[in-house]
This record gives C-alpha cells, sequence and structure tokens, in this order.
C-alpha cells in the first residue's frame, strides 16, 4: 500500500518535473561511468574535437573525452552540494534551536552572531578562506561553503521554533516532566521535518553553484573534476572565443538543471506543506 | 528618543560589530591556517633569491614588517587595525612597490560601474515582472514567466555570459570580444572614447541584469501573492475601490521586504559579478583578484577583498537607512528594528 501523502505528492506537476531531472542526473552520475566506460583523463585522443559518435560531447584542448568529465563532475558537484548542505543544515538547525527555545540572552547573542554572517557576503569570505589554503580537496571546498551559507536557516528555524513551543502540546509534555532534551528531540524536531528538507534542497543548490563560482575564479578543487573546474578550464583556454562551445554549454546546462530542479522541488513541497502560499 | 535616531544608532553599532567581526577574519585566517600560508610565502620568496636578490630582500622586509608574524598575536592584532584605520592596506607582492590601495582603487570603478546599475536594473525588472506575474497567477502569463524566473535565478552569471559572448560577439559579431574599452583608444571624455565604452560594457552589463532577475522575480511574486490574500486587499474591494488603486496598495507592502532582499543579496550579485568580469577580460577587481591568486600576493588578495566588502557594507547600511525612511513603522518607532 502506497500512503495516501507519497499519492498526493505525486499529483504535483513541478514535484514530478523537478524529481525526474533530478533523478535522471543521479543516474547518469552513478551509471555513467558504467555505462560510458571512457578515462576521463585520458589525454591522448585528438584535441578540440566537436560532438561525433565517437566522442559525443568532443574533447578539451587536452584531447580528454568531455562526457566522461561531465559524467565524473556532476558526482562530484553532487557530492560536494550534499555535503556542505548537510554542514551548512546541522550548524542552522543547532543554533536556531537553542536561540529558539532558550531564548533570552543566550538568543539575542546568536541572533547577533547570525546577523553578522548574514550580512558578510557569503561567496567573498567563502573566497578569501578558499585562497589561503594550497590543497583543496572537495571537503574542504565543502566545509568552506558549508560554515558560510548557514544563517538563514539558523533564522528560520529560530522563528518555527518560536511558534512551535507555544503550543499546546509542548505545554503537555512540560506539566509531564520531560526534559528540555527530550521535548526538543520529541515535540519539536518532527514538526519541522518538511522545513528541514525543504532548507537542505535550497542549500544544497546554492552550494552547488557557490562550488562552481569558486572554481571559476581559480579556488576550486584542486584535485579531480567538478562542474566548475570544467568550466574554469574552459574560461582558462579561452573556450568561447575561439568558438568550443562543446565545452563549456553542457557542463553550464547541466548545473543549471540540477539547480533549477532543486529549487523547483522546494517551491513544490513549501506550497503543498503551506496551502496558503498556492494564491487560489 | 526620536525613534529614527535610536534606529539609525543601533544600526550604526551592528555595522561596528560586523566590520570589526570581518577584520578579525581576515587576520585570523593566514595566521591560523596550518603551514601558515604566509610564511610559505616568505619561504619561497628567500629560495628565488638567486634571480634578483635585492629586489626579493626589499619584499621580504617589507612583507615581514607588514605581516610581523615574530611579534605576538596581539600586537600584530592591534598593529593590523591601527594600520587599516591609517588606510594603509600593505604593499603588493605581485606589482613591487606599488601600494595595494593604490592597485586597486584603478580597478574598483570598474567593478562597482558594473555592479551598481545591473543590480539597480534588475531589482527592478525583477520586481515589476514578479508583480505582473502575480497579479495574473493561474493564467499564461504566469505559468509561462515563472518557469524562466525559476530557471534564471538558478543560472550563474558568468555562464550565461559565456553564452552571450558566444552567441553576439563571436558568431555574430555584434559585440566586442573583451576588455572595456578598444585597446587602440587612449581613455578620454570624447563622444567616440564613450561609445566605445558602453559598446564593450553591453554584454557584462546585460549577463548580470538578466541573470540576476530571476531571483527579485521571485520574491516579489511570492510578495505580491501573500499580499493579495490579506485582509485589507478583500476589505478594499469590498469597499468597490479601483483594482489600480488596491494594486498599489499591495505593490508598496510587498516592496519593502524587497528593499532588506536588495542589502542581503548585493553581495551575491558582486560574487557573480566578479566572476563575469573574468568571461569579459573587463579589468576590474574580479580580474585582479584572479592575478594576484595565480601570483600568490596575499597583500593585494587581502586588501582587494577589504576594500570590496567595506563598500558592500557600506551599502548595505545605506539600503537599510532608505528601509527605515520608507517604513512608517520604524519612523514613528513601531517596531524596533
Amino acid at each position: 500500500m502506497i500512503p495516501q501523502i507519497v499519492k498526493d505528492l505525486f499529483k504535483i506537476k513541478k514535484l514530478d518535473v523537478s524529481l525526474a531531472v533530478f533523478i535522471g542526473m543521479i543516474v547518469m552520475s552513478v551509471f555513467g561511468s558504467v555505462l560510458y566506460p571512457v578515462d576521463p583523463l585520458y589525454m591522448a585522443n585528438p584535441p578540440e574535437s566537436p560532438p561525433s559518435k565517437v566522442f559525443p560531447l568532443g574533447t578539451d584542448s587536452w584531447g580528454r573525452d568531455l562526457l566522461a568529465l561531465l559524467i565524473n563532475g556532476i558526482k562530484s558537484s553532487l557530492s560536494i552540494g550534499v555535503t556542505a548542505a548537510l554542514i551548512a543544515l546541522a550548524i542552522g538547525v543547532l543554533i536556531g534551536v537553542i536561540s529558539g527555545f532558550k531564548g533570552g540572552l543566550t538568543d539575542s547573542s546568536l541572533m547577533l552572531v547570525t546577523d553578522v554572517v548574514l550580512v558578510l557576503p557569503s561567496i567573498l569570505i567563502m573566497m578569501l578562506i578558499a585562497a589561503y589554503l594550497k590543497e583543496r580537496n572537495p571537503f574542504f571546498v565543502s566545509v568552506i561553503i558549508g560554515i558560510t551559507s548557514w544563517p538563514w536557516v539558523a533564522r528560520a528555524v529560530r522563528s518555527q521554533m518560536l511558534s512551535l513551543k507555544t503550543r499546546e502540546f509542548v505545554y503537555m509534555s512540560r506539566m509531564a516532566g520531560l526534559s528540555d532534551m527530550r521535548i526538543i528531540i520529541e515535540d519539536l524536531l518532527p514538526n519541522m521535518m518538511s522545513y528541514t528538507f525543504m532548507a537542505f534542497v535550497l542549500l544544497m543548490s546554492g552550494a552547488m553553484i557557490a562550488e562552481a563560482g569558486l572554481s571559476m575564479i581559480g579556488l576550486g578543487v584542486t584535485k579531480g573534476v567538478s562542474l566548475g573546474i570544467i568550466l574554469y578550464w574552459a574560461q582558462l583556454l579561452e573556450a568561447v572565443r575561439r568558438g568550443i562551445w562543446w565545452w563549456f554549454v553542457p557542463p553550464g546546462a547541466v548545473l543549471v538543471a540540477l539547480a533549477a530542479s532543486l529549487l523547483l522541488m522546494s517551491t513544490a513541497l513549501d506550497e503543498y506543506f503551506s496551502p496558503r502560499l498556492k494564491g487560489g | 528618543m526620536n525613534p529614527f535616531i535610536r534606529f539609525l544608532a543601533r544600526r550604526i553599532g551592528f555595522l561596528i560589530i560586523t566590520f570589526l567581526t570581518f577584520l578579525i577574519i581576515i587576520f585570523a585566517l593566514p595566521r591560523a591556517i596550518p603551514g601558515n600560508p604566509l610564511a610559505a610565502l616568505l619561504y619561497r620568496i628567500i629560495e628565488q633569491q638567486q634571480t634578483n636578490p635585492d629586489l626579493i630582500k626589499a619584499v621580504h622586509k617589507k612583507l615581514m614588517e607588514e605581516f610581523g608574524i615574530d611579534r605576538p598575536l596581539h600586537a600584530q592584532l592591534f598593529e593590523f587595525i591601527s594600520r587599516f584605520v591609517r588606510g594603509d592596506l600593505g604593499t603588493s607582492i605581485a606589482f613591487y612597490p606599488r601600494k595595494v590601495a593604490e592597485i586597486v582603487f584603478t580597478y574598483l570603478p570598474w567593478s562597482l560601474g558594473l555592479l551598481i546599475p545591473a543590480a539597480i536594473a534588475s531589482w527592478i525588472l525583477g520586481n515589476l515582472l514578479g508583480a505582473l506575474a502575480a497579479y495574473r497567477r493561474k493564467t499564461r502569463v504566469d505559468n509561462a514567466l515563472l518557469p524562466v524566473f525559476l530557471t534564471l535565478s538558478q543560472t550563474p552569471y558568468y555562464w550565461l555570459a559565456m553564452l552571450l559572448l558566444y552567441a553576439l560577439a563571436v558568431y555574430a559579431k555584434i559585440f566586442p570580444l573583451s576588455g572595456a574599452y578598444s585597446p587602440t583608444r587612449l581613455p578620454s571624455l570624447t563622444p567616440a572614447f564613450i561609445l566605445d565604452m558602453l559598446h564593450h560594457y553591453a554584454l557584462p552589463f546585460f549577463s548580470i541584469v538578466i541573470g540576476a532577475i530571476g531571483g527579485w522575480a521571485i520574491g516579489m511574486r511570492a510578495m505580491v501573492i501573500y499580499e493579495l490574500g490579506a485582509d485589507y486587499v478583500t476589505y478594499s474591494d469590498s469597499l468597490g475601490l479601483p483594482d489600480s488603486k488596491v494594486l498599489r496598495y499591495v505593490f508598496r507592502n510587498s516592496m519593502l521586504p524587497q528593499i532588506t532582499g536588495l542589502a542581503i543579496n548585493l553581495g551575491l550579485i558582486l560574487g557573480g559579478s566578479l566572476v563575469t568580469e573574468l568571461v569579459f577580460s573587463y579589468p576590474g577587481t574580479g580580474f585582479l583578484v584572479f592575478r594576484a591568486l595565480s601570483t600568490l600576493d596575499y597583500p593585494l588578495i587581502q586588501g582587494t577583498f577589504i576594500l570590496l566588502i567595506s563598500t558592500l557594507l557600506l551599502a548595505n547600511f545605506l539600503v537599510d537607512l532608505v528601509y527605515a525612511y520608507i517604513d512608517p513603522r520604524i519612523r514613528t518607532g513601531y517596531v524596533g528594528d
């Protein structure tokens, strides 16, 4: 038996479209290297050849197969997106929950910190941190993105917390003498699941775009391939001015498709869970 | 106390706290990262001494002096902040012996000249289009516009820039390939030069405007839809007020959060426009950062980011002031902040 909520969710067209695109990308990144077993770093192919039967997306200036690079790039961009989003979500939820639940001085000092980080332009701070790291593996890049993109989550979780903690079921738990920790974990957090998931989805799309931006200015991962790194190489070797469109169009298009499908997914869920936004 | 003054005092206090936090981050970063990048840089300079011993000694001495990594931390921090207050951002390595502040100030106007008009244009256009989509919700207009907004809001400006550059400069040859003006011309205030500059300006400008419209439009659309469901709209409708009047109320109420949005998103737009400069080899700070990174010119990188973020924080503060001036609740002290 499929639960009613799943059936309802599948009736939302926006959600179906975004899931189709997103899952398609995941399948491509996971099974791509099985279905298309080409070494992305093999350099002896004819350089800069346009898309053909042998090289479906052509090759770059070093003669590497761009489809193979793209498959690898999606994989690492997705994993950076997930890792960074998890880090940002953990920080944001922790600060938001403590701030909203405790109130008082704890609340005002945590929110001051949050506001300061919110006002500092995250992408520039990311660049600044990355500039001092000589070796940047995907995990470092995820951490840099994660620790700069949490403030809006903290603010949103805090305001959810403020409204939830005055509900009757929380008073009941308090009267029953439950500890703060149990109230948070058993009463409050489950009520924020849908919201937390939406925040995760948005953080993930933001992180993937941030990764590409860092890479483009020369501060991406120092080893490995990501969507941003492919764009960076294309930019470095003047692919645009030399008309090698097959080098920079596919990675950008894939990045936009991934990020847009995630945004669409969160919009659809948002409308489902808070019907007022549907604007009848 | 006048509520506006109180609001102002709070914002200035916050600005100072933010700024100090930022300076401490800048100060701490190179010193906190394992294998101190500055020390590594100094070591590299010493290693290369055979090429030009005198110059390198001078650079080394200057760096030691400016970063003072042999002194205790609190002394370094004090020195760092007092230098900054005096407007001294140190000496560049790649452009030795030029001062960092002097170099950045020759690149900064190009970046700001691109960023500020583009941000304002996209904000106005995005808000108008978003309001239109909301007003026509559940019609073909909205159904066509919304997916476009969603996609654009997730499209990096620099990728859009690459597409536009390829289509309109490489393929159609309507716009120049790179730079802020033709290399054969000398900067001057003649009509011919200004025309040439605008010709180079068009593609970077529109890349940022088109890329930024989506985000504003989505925000505005959501706000207007939310406002249209508010009680005052139902009430005004039942009074028989003309649609245009009701819409004006709705529009004004929806604009307020968008003004705060402008303050918060300016940094994001700046980040995107820095990378967009690279695509066009536009001589702004993005280009400068890229060059400084390839030579590990830390004083220059640090100075560029200090000036960029200072400008941004100041812009933020100005937007806050505009907000306070427009929002009657702040003007009359109905809400604190």
